[in-house]
């Protein structure tokens, strides 16, 4: 392969058409190496454009007072008041009850259906039905539970209609109905995401396993519990870990349904960081939540979604 | 024999129970949705809910009449496509080299490119809002396709590079040893044989970017950038409060091409939910 550029090299060099073309194949060579990162530059550039500009324009203004005029460094001010603030941990602590709860939820459901339905004759009917709910537009379904629950108070009639009740339910003035009224609105629209990846992931398991087993007489639950439960593991996580970022950002429905409230009862952080900032106009403040935030989730992405991503591809 | 027999009957019993159970859940609110949707204002928050209401296009002609839904359409679908377009530009050659080439770095850009799925909205949402405002783009749709570019293109990247991945090497190899250019095998051999896999990104970016909210709601403040998504919630009539019968009127106006395009594709669908990461 190299034989002309070394042993006789002293000879060759007399060419000038061997040079030029040898001049040519070497920055070929060195196009070849760089032709996969001209490839893959547009899209990271793209990228980096909108997180790591965001990045640092939130870690810089997280140290500045922002509001109106012109910014006025504060130290690390913001970082402290945060830390102090007992709406910031409020609004962390609900995006874990919240998050938990519906999360644990969907996934329980998912796993149920997706188990009676995979071997079901009917399971694509299954799946076109159950996927409706997640194609509405996020808005549209908060809009639905508002009316239903608070606003149209359908839902206090139905049980007053069956005796359950006698008078209409207060949810707005009750923090754990209000939670419950999100995580209700968040399970019906987003199960079926996780129970379309289960069912998918069940089916493609290897039909053959779960005949030998059944031959020797274990029963289906034996079966999906031992055997077709643990196969596809490495899809749950990734599955669970998709939903976790969405239901830890969840925006929408706090937004319309509750505004955060009772009494902050439901404020997430997401809508935490936009109160502070498009409502108070406290962007410095709302900037340090940012970075806080932020480095939360590099940790966990770091950790948990590079591992499942990589057992799940293998 | 007979017990068993009885079992199998029983345990069929329960499944149909459960599975039809969740649809009727699925359904019933959906269905009331659209009850809403085709009855007039009056009949929507009443001192005890109706649950036969008239019929009544009142809404229907309101979302067009009196509200400009034309021009939110418009703004929906031109700032749909446009970050479709141009996610697909960044991603594919993106896919090409992370599935086809060895090169230092290569899995650490790919985890980074997935990475910023995980960012929270929320996180770069005042940022985003600077950028945008210096840049003279607030409340245009050249922001919002910018933005649900940007919110896709990793999930757009990881579908399209899990379909390259599945393309056998000998593919290339016969093309490559007749001379052709890697631009060449790209357009040529890879992008046709990934295909299914370049729809279903797009229908999954299409769908992420018509439920898209937060970033819409802070660069959009007038009608001249609205889309449905957001206009929805601006579905409010001042003192008259929320006007359902539009808003549940918008929102199957919304659902029924997004309906039809999942299923057309449902195959792929769990593929492309997962970024790539189940096949199936």
């Amino acid at each position: 392969m190299t034989d002309s550029s070394l042993p006789n090299a002293g000879a060759a060099s007399a060419a000038p058409a061997a040079r030029a073309r040898r001049s040519f194949k070497r920055r070929s060579k060195r196009l070849k190496a760089w032709f996969p990162y001209l490839l893959v530059a547009p899209a990271v550039l793209y990228l980096l454009v909108i997180t790591l500009y965001p990045g640092i324009f939130a870690i810089v203004q997280s140290f500045y007072a922002v509001k109106f005029g012109p910014w006025r460094p504060v130290g690390f001010d913001n970082y402290i008041n945060l830390f102090n603030d007992w709406q910031f941990w409020n609004a962390l602590w609900n995006t874990l009850v919240i998050g938990s709860i519906s999360l644990t939820l969907q996934c329980l459901l998912a796993l149920t259906l997706a188990y009676h339905a995979y071997r079901d004759p009917w399971v694509q009917g299954w799946r076109i039905i159950f996927l409706i709910p997640m194609l509405f537009m996020p808005s549209a379904v908060a809009f639905i539970y508002k009316l239903f629950f608070l606003d149209g108070r359908v839902f206090s009639d139905l049980l007053i209609r069956i005796g359950l009740i006698d008078s209409n339910l207060a949810i707005q003035s009750s923090v754990w109905m209000s939670r419950g009224l999100l995580i209700l609105a968040d399970v019906w629209q987003w199960t079926p995401f996780l129970f379309i990846i289960f069912v998918a992931a069940l089916q493609a398991q290897d039909e053959e396993v779960e005949e030998a087993a059944r031959l020797d007489g274990a029963s289906w639950f034996a079966i999906f519990w031992n055997i077709s439960l643990p196969l596809i593991k490495p899809v749950i996580a990734v599955a669970l870990i998709l939903r976790g970022i969405d239901i830890t950002t969840m925006f929408t429905n706090v937004f319309i349904i509750t505004k955060g409230g009772p009494a902050f009862g439901t404020e997430t952080i997401s809508y935490f960081i936009y109160r502070t900032g498009f409502k108070f106009f406290n962007f410095g403040y709302a900037s340090a939540a940012s970075v806080i935030m932020l480095i939360l989730t590099i940790i966990v992405a770091q950790v948990l979604v590079k591992r499942a991503f990589v057992s799940a591809r293998a | 024999m007979a017990t068993a027999r009885r079992s199998k009957g029983e345990s069929r019993f329960i499944r149909y129970l459960i599975l039809g159970a969740w649809a009727l859940f699925c359904l019933l609110p959906v269905i009331w949705f659209l009850s809403i949707g085709l009855r007039p204002r009056v009949e929507i928050i009443t001192p005890r809910p109706i649950y036969w209401p008239t019929f009544s296009l009142d809404a229907w002609h309101m979302i067009w009449e009196d509200w400009p839904m034309g021009k939110y359409l418009r703004n929906s679908v031109l700032a749909i496509f446009g970050s479709v377009l141009i996610d697909l530009v960044l991603a594919i050659p993106a896919a090409f080299a992370l599935s086809r080439y060895q090169f230092r770095g290569r899995d650490d850009i790919a985890f980074y490119i997935l990475s910023t799925r995980m960012m929270a909205p929320a996180i770069v949402a005042i940022p985003i809002f600077f950028l945008f405002r210096n840049a003279g783009l607030l409340d245009t749709i050249w922001a919002l396709m910018f933005v649900y570019a940007a919110i896709n293109l990793s999930v757009v990247t990881w579908i399209i590079r899990s379909y390259m991945l599945d393309i056998p090497k000998e593919l290339e190899d016969a093309a490559r040893t007749d001379g052709a250019s890697d631009l060449r095998i790209l357009w040529e051999i890879i992008i046709p044989a990934v295909l299914p896999g370049i729809i279903t990104a797009s229908v999954i970016a299409m769908i992420f970017a018509i439920n898209e909210f937060l970033f819409t709601l802070l660069i959009a403040s007038t009608p001249d950038a609205y889309t449905m998504s957001v206009a929805l919630a601006n579905f409010t009539g001042g003192s008259d409060g929320v006007i359902y019968n539009a808003i549940a009127l918008v929102a199957f106006l919304a659902f029924v091409p997004v309906f039809l395009v999942v299923v057309a594709i449902q195959k792929h669908l769990s593929r492309g939910l997962t970024m790539g990461a189940v096949k199936g």
